[in-house]
C-alpha cells in the first residue's frame, strides 16, 4: 500500500482559478447578447477577434518564454472578452488585435503573468486604444438599430432613464444594457465569485457626489460605462486591495474620480481612468493596517 | 442571533456526515500497540517487559518530567513486545504490544464518588493519574492545563463541543449518548478550579446533541449550553473563547491569560470516568469514515491498530490513497495502516486515490479570499510571499506566529496555494531561530 | 603605442555600446522621452548633445589640473554652458525648424546628466585625447539611441521615418506613440529587450 502523505488541509474548495474565470465569462454573456440585439451580429467581430488574439498572445508569449502554458485558466479569455465589450461596435479588427496583445503582453505578462499585473489589462488596453485612435474609439456607434446620427456617449445626450436601463442608447458593445449587467452581477454574487461591496460602494459614492454636484443619482449610475466598470472592472481580483476596509476606500475613490472627470474633466467619460488610477493605488491601500489581529489590543501600535 | 466569529469557511462535507446518526459501537481488537508519547511532553518510560501479564488499567508506562503522564494497559493479556516503532511524527517511539486474552480483568480501581461532593483537592491528582490529555487532538496533559499559575484567575470553564472539523462526529455522539458524563466532567473541572461559570459550546448542526446537553445541564450549578453557528474553525480554542465569553486570548498567550480554560467534551467525559469510576483512559470514541464500506463511530481501546478499525468498518471500499488521523482540515497523514491510535485520535479518515491527489499550486490571483477567511485577521497571501523566499523575519513581522494553522486560507484558495503548510514551516523555523539565539546568549 | 590605441578604441566602443548612456546607464532620460517624437528630432538632439559633450570634455580635461576640487561642479557647468550657447545660436541661425521643435530641451542640455556625468567621471581624470574620444563615443551612443526611439515612435505614430511616409495612406497612425506615454512605452520596451539580450549573452559566456 502506498499512501500519499501531505500536510493539512486535505480538502479544498471546489472553486479554482479556472472556475472563477468561467463564472465571469458566463456572467458576461447577457451583456454580449444585449450587444448583439442592439448592434447586430457585426459587433461579434471585435469581441471574437479580441478573445482569440488575447489567448493567442498569451500562448505565444508563454511558448516563446519557455514558460508553463496557462491559457487554460481562462484569464486571457476574460481579458479579451472584457476588452471586446468596452469598445464601439464598429471597432476595426486590427485595433482589437493590438489592444489584446497590449493587454496580455505588456500589461499582464511583462509584469509577471496572472496575479502580478498592477493594472486591469482590459482597461489599460482600452486606455491605449483611446489615446491612439480617439476617432475610432469615440465614433462608429451608428450600427444596428442606431442608424441615425447619435452622440458618442449618452452622457451628454438626453436619453430617458428607461432607455438607459434597457440599453436603448449608443455606447460600447457591452456597456449599454444595464439590465444585462445587473443579471451578470447577480450571477457573480450567487456564485460567490465577487463580493457586493465594491460595485455597490462605487455606485453609491458616484451617485452621492453626482447628486451633490447637481446630477440626478440614477442618471449618474445608469449612464456611460459606470455600471459595467463597477461590476466587472473594479472587482478584478488582481488589481483590487486585499483587505476589506481598503477595498471600500478603493471603491469610494473610483466613484469620486468618475464624477469629477465627468463633471470637470475634458473627457466625456472617466470610468476607465478612475479605475486605472485606483488600481495603481490598490497596493498602497493594502499598507494601511486596518485589520485587527486576534489577540492584539491595538492594531496601530502593532504595526510599528 | 447565533454566536460566531469573524472569517472562517464552510467546508462542503460539514453537516452531512454518514456517521452522524450512528450510535457509538464498542470494538475490542486482538492486539493493541500502545505508544509512549501520546501526550505533549517527554515520552513515558515502559515499565513492563515481554512476557508479563497485564490487567486493564495497569500502568505500563511511567511519567517522565513535568508534562509526563502515566500510560495504562487498555486490554488484559500478555505483553508480546516492547520495542521502538516509527510514529506519525516520524520519530522512533517506544511501544508496548499486548495480546488480548479477552478476560477483561481490571486492575483495582479507586473511585472518588460523586463529582459534586468529592474533595476538590483530589480532582487534579485523579486527572493526572488517569493519564488524561486533551482528547480533541491537542494531546496537552489536562492536569497541567488545569494548574493555574499564581497570579492568574480562571473565571470560565468552556467545554468544547463545537466539533467543527469535517468528517468527525464522535463528540456529537458522545454528547448525545453520554451527556451527563460530559456535564459531570465539566463540573469536576469547575469545582477543582473554584469557577462559577461553565459554558458548553455546540455548533447548530448538532440539534440532538444540543437537546441532550441542555437536558443534562438542567439544575447543574453554573452550567449552560450555548449554541454557535456552524462554521470552521468554530472549535478553535481562540474562536471558542471569543464566541462564548467575548474575550480574546492575548497574542502569544494562553486561554488562562483571559481567565478561560477550554476542555474538549471528550476530555470532560474522561475526567468524569476518572472521578466517578476511578477509570484511567483506556478507550476513546472515534469516527472511522471516508472510503470504508460502513463508516462508524467506535469506542476503541487505546492502541488499536488502524487496519483493525478499518476492518471493523467493513474494510476499504476502494484502493485507499490517503489515511489521516483527525478531520480533513487539520488531520495528520499516516504512512501506512499498521499504526495504532492514541488518546487524542478522534478520527480515522480514508481518502480514495482521486481525493488524495493534491492540486498543483497556481500563481496567486490576489482574490483576497484568504484574508476574508482568516479567523485571526492575518494576511495569508502576504505571509506566503515571505515564506516562499524563506524570509522568516518578515514572516514574523507579518504575525505568522499568531497563525493557528487552521487551514481555512488553504481551503478557500482558488489557486490551490499551499498556505497552511508554508506557515507551519515558518513557525517551526522561527521557533528554531529563537531557540538558537537564546542558546547563544 | 598599440596599447594606447586599443585603449582609445575601447573608450569609444564603451560609449556607443557597453555603457550606452541611454540604454545601459539610463542617463539623460528627460530629453530621451521628450524630444523623440520623430527621428529627426532624436538625431538633432543627439547631434547637439554630442557637440557639447565633445567640446566640454576636451576643455574640462585640459583644465583638469587647474580647476580646484571644491568648485569643480560650477566650473564644469560654466564650460558646458558655453558650448550649449554656441550650439543654440548655430541651430537658431541655420536650422530654425529643428530649433523650434527641440524648444526648451536644447538649453536644458546644460543640466543633462550625461554631460556633467562624463565631465565628472571621465574628463576630469583623463588626458585630452581620451576625453575627446569618450565624448564622441558617448555622444554617438546617445544619438543612436535617440534616433532609434525617434524612428520607432515616428513610424508607429505617424507612419513615417525622417519625414518619409513608409506605410502608405491607409495606415491609421497610433497617436499614443507620439504622446509622452508612448515615449515611456518604447523606452521601457527597448530597455527590456536590450537587458534580456545582454543577460542571454552573459549567460551564454558562462
Amino acid at each position: 500500500m502506498s499512501l500519499i502523505l501531505s500536510s493539512a488541509p486535505h480538502v479544498r474548495t471546489k472553486d479554482n482559478t479556472q472556475r472563477l474565470m468561467l463564472n465571469v465569462i458566463i456572467s458576461l454573456l447577457p451583456c454580449l447578447i444585449a450587444g448583439v440585439y442592439y448592434f447586430g451580429f457585426a459587433c461579434l467581430i471585435p469581441v471574437c477577434v479580441s478573445v482569440v488574439s488575447a489567448v493567442a498572445a498569451e500562448w505565444v508569449w508563454q511558448k516563446l518564454g519557455h514558460k508553463k502554458i496557462r491559457i487554460y485558466d481562462l484569464s486571457a479569455v476574460v481579458t479579451g472578452l472584457l476588452l471586446g465589450l468596452i469598445v464601439p461596435p464598429s471597432a476595426p479588427w486590427w485595433m482589437m488585435v493590438i489592444g489584446s496583445a497590449f493587454a496580455i503582453i505588456v500589461v499582464k505578462q511583462l509584469f509577471g503573468g496572472i496575479g502580478d499585473n498592477f493594472l486591469n489589462p482590459a482597461l489599460a488596453a482600452r486606455a491605449v486604444l483611446l489615446a491612439s485612435w480617439p476617432a475610432l474609439m469615440t465614433s462608429g456607434y451608428n450600427v444596428g438599430k442606431f442608424d441615425a446620427v447619435t452622440t458618442p456617449t449618452p452622457l451628454l445626450g438626453s436619453a430617458s432613464l428607461m432607455d438607459l436601463l434597457l440599453g436603448n442608447v449608443t455606447g460600447a458593445i457591452g456597456e449599454t444594457c444595464k439590465i444585462a449587467i445587473l443579471i451578470g452581477f447577480v450571477y457573480l454574487l450567487a456564485t460567490r465569485t465577487i463580493r457586493w461591496e465594491i460595485p455597490v460602494i462605487t455606485l453609491a459614492s458616484a451617485a452621492l457626489l453626482g447628486w451633490l454636484l447637481g446630477t440626478d443619482p440614477l442618471t449618474t449610475v445608469l449612464s456611460g460605462g459606470l455600471l459595467f466598470g463597477a461590476v466587472y472592472m473594479a472587482t478584478d481580483y488582481v488589481t483590487t486591495p486585499m483587505n476589506s476596509l481598503a477595498r471600500y476606500l478603493y471603491a469610494v475613490g473610483i466613484g469620486v474620480i468618475v464624477v469629477l472627470i465627468r463633471k470637470y474633466g475634458s473627457y466625456p467619460e472617466g470610468v476607465t481612468y478612475a479605475i486605472l488610477l485606483m488600481n495603481i493605488a490598490a497596493t498602497l491601500f493594502d499598507r494601511i493596517p486596518v485589520q485587527r489581529i486576534y489577540g492584539h489590543t491595538n492594531a496601530k501600535k502593532e504595526g510599528k | 442571533m447565533k454566536a460566531t466569529f469573524r472569517g472562517g469557511v464552510h467546508p462542503a462535507h460539514h453537516s452531512k456526515q454518514p456517521t452522524r446518526g450512528l450510535a457509538i459501537r464498542d470494538f475490542v481488537s486482538d492486539t493493541v500497540q500502545i505508544v509512549m508519547n501520546m501526550n505533549i511532553g517527554a515520552p513515558s518510560k515502559p515499565c513492563v517487559k515481554k512476557g508479563d501479564h497485564v490487567k486493564i488499567g495497569q500502568i505500563i508506562g511511567e511519567p517522565v518530567g513535568g508534562l509526563g503522564l502515566p500510560v495504562h494497559a487498555s486490554v488484559s493479556g500478555e505483553v508480546v513486545a516492547v520495542d521502538a516503532i516509527p510514529y506519525i511524527t516520524g520519530d522512533m517511539v517506544q511501544s508496548v504490544t499486548i495480546k488480548n486474552d479477552f478476560q477483561e480483568e481490571w486492575e483495582e480501581l479507586h473511585p472518588l464518588g460523586n463529582v459534586e461532593t468529592v474533595d476538590p483537592a483530589l480532582i487534579l491528582p485523579a486527572i493526572k493519574n488517569a493519564g488524561i490529555c486533551g482528547m480533541g487532538g491537542a494531546s496537552f496533559p489536562t492536569h497541567v492545563k488545569l494548574t493555574i499559575a499564581p497570579g492568574k484567575k480562571c473565571e470560565y470553564v468552556l467545554a468544547n463541543g463545537a466539533e467543527c472539523e469535517t468528517h468527525i462526529t464522535c463528540d456529537d455522539r458522545l454528547m448525545q449518548e453520554h451527556a451527563t458524563r460530559v456535564v459531570d466532567g465539566l463540573r469536576a473541572v469547575m469545582r477543582a478550579l473554584d469557577v462559577k461559570n461553565g459554558i458548553i459550546g455546540i455548533e447548530d448542526n448538532k440539534p440532538e446533541a444540543i437537546a441532550a446537553m441542555e437536558k443534562a445541564a438542567q439544575g447543574r450549578d453554573g452550567v449552560r449550553v450555548q449554541v454557535m453557528k456552524t462554521k470552521y474553525p468554530q472549535g478553535g480554542e481562540k474562536q471558542l473563547i471569543r464566541v462564548l465569553t467575548g474575550r480574546e486570548v492575548p497574542s502569544g498567550g494562553l486561554p488562562i491569560d483571559c481567565g478561560c480554560v477550554v476542555v474538549n467534551v471528550g476530555t470532560c467525559a474522561a475526567i468524569a470516568d476518572a472521578i466517578i469510576d476511578g477509570k484511567p483512559v483506556i478507550d476513546r470514541v472515534l469516527t472511522c469514515t471516508g472510503a470504508v464500506r460502513s463508516p462508524a463511530n467506535l469506542r476503541v481501546r487505546i492502541g488499536t491498530i488502524t487496519a483493525d478499525i478499518i476492518g471493523e468498518c467493513g474494510g476499504y471500499s476502494t484502493d485507499p490513497g490517503k489515511i489521516f488521523f483527525g478531520g480533513a482540515m487539520t488531520g495528520l497523514c499516516i504512512p501506512n495502516d499498521s499504526l495504532p491510535v492514541a488518546k487524542s485520535t478522534n478520527g480515522v479518515v480514508v481518502f480514495t486515490r482521486e481525493e488524495a491527489v493534491s492540486a498543483e499550486e497556481d500563481p496567486c490571483i490576489r482574490c483576497g479570499k484568504c484574508v476574508d477567511a482568516c479567523p485571526i485577521g492575518l494576511n495569508p497571501y502576504d505571509m506566503k510571499i515571505s515564506a516562499d523566499i524563506e524570509k522568516w523575519d518578515d514572516c514574523k513581522k507579518k504575525h505568522v506566529m499568531d497563525c493557528m494553522l487552521c487551514g481555512a486560507c488553504a481551503f478557500i484558495c482558488p489557486a490551490r496555494r499551499w498556505l497552511t503548510p508554508s506557515f507551519k514551516i515558518a513557525k517551526q523555523k522561527i521557533t528554531e531561530i529563537a531557540k538558537k539565539e537564546a542558546a547563544a546568549k | 603605442m598599440s596599447e594606447k590605441k586599443m585603449n582609445l578604441g575601447k573608450v569609444f566602443m564603451n560609449g556607443v555600446i557597453t555603457e550606452n548612456p541611454t540604454f545601459r546607464l539610463v542617463l539623460g532620460t528627460c530629453p530621451t522621452l521628450a524630444v523623440t517624437t520623430s527621428a529627426i528630432n532624436g538625431l538633432g538632439m543627439g547631434a547637439a548633445a554630442t557637440f557639447v559633450l565633445l567640446g566640454s570634455n576636451i576643455v574640462i580635461s585640459a583644465l583638469r589640473k587647474v580647476i580646484p576640487d571644491k568648485v569643480r561642479i560650477p566650473s564644469f557647468i560654466v564650460v558646458i554652458c558655453m558650448f550649449v550657447t554656441i550650439i543654440q545660436l548655430v541651430m537658431q541661425a541655420y536650422l530654425p525648424s529643428l530649433y523650434e521643435s527641440l524648444g526648451i530641451f536644447l538649453p536644458l542640455i546644460v543640466v543633462n546628466c550625461i554631460i556633467l556625468g562624463r565631465a565628472e567621471a571621465f574628463a576630469s581624470k583623463n588626458p585630452v585625447v581620451a576625453s575627446a574620444v569618450d565624448g564622441i563615443g558617448m555622444g554617438l551612443g546617445f544619438t543612436l539611441a535617440l534616433t532609434l526611439i525617434g524612428c520607432i515612435r515616428e513610424l508607429a505614430g505617424n507612419g513615417s521615418v525622417f519625414g518619409i511616409n513608409l506605410l502608405g495612406t491607409s495606415f491609421q497612425p497610433m497617436l499614443l506613440m507620439i504622446l509622452p506615454a508612448g515615449g515611456f512605452l518604447v523606452f521601457g520596451l527597448l530597455l527590456g529587450i536590450i537587458n534580456s539580450l545582454t543577460n542571454r549573452k552573459k549567460g551564454g559566456a558562462k
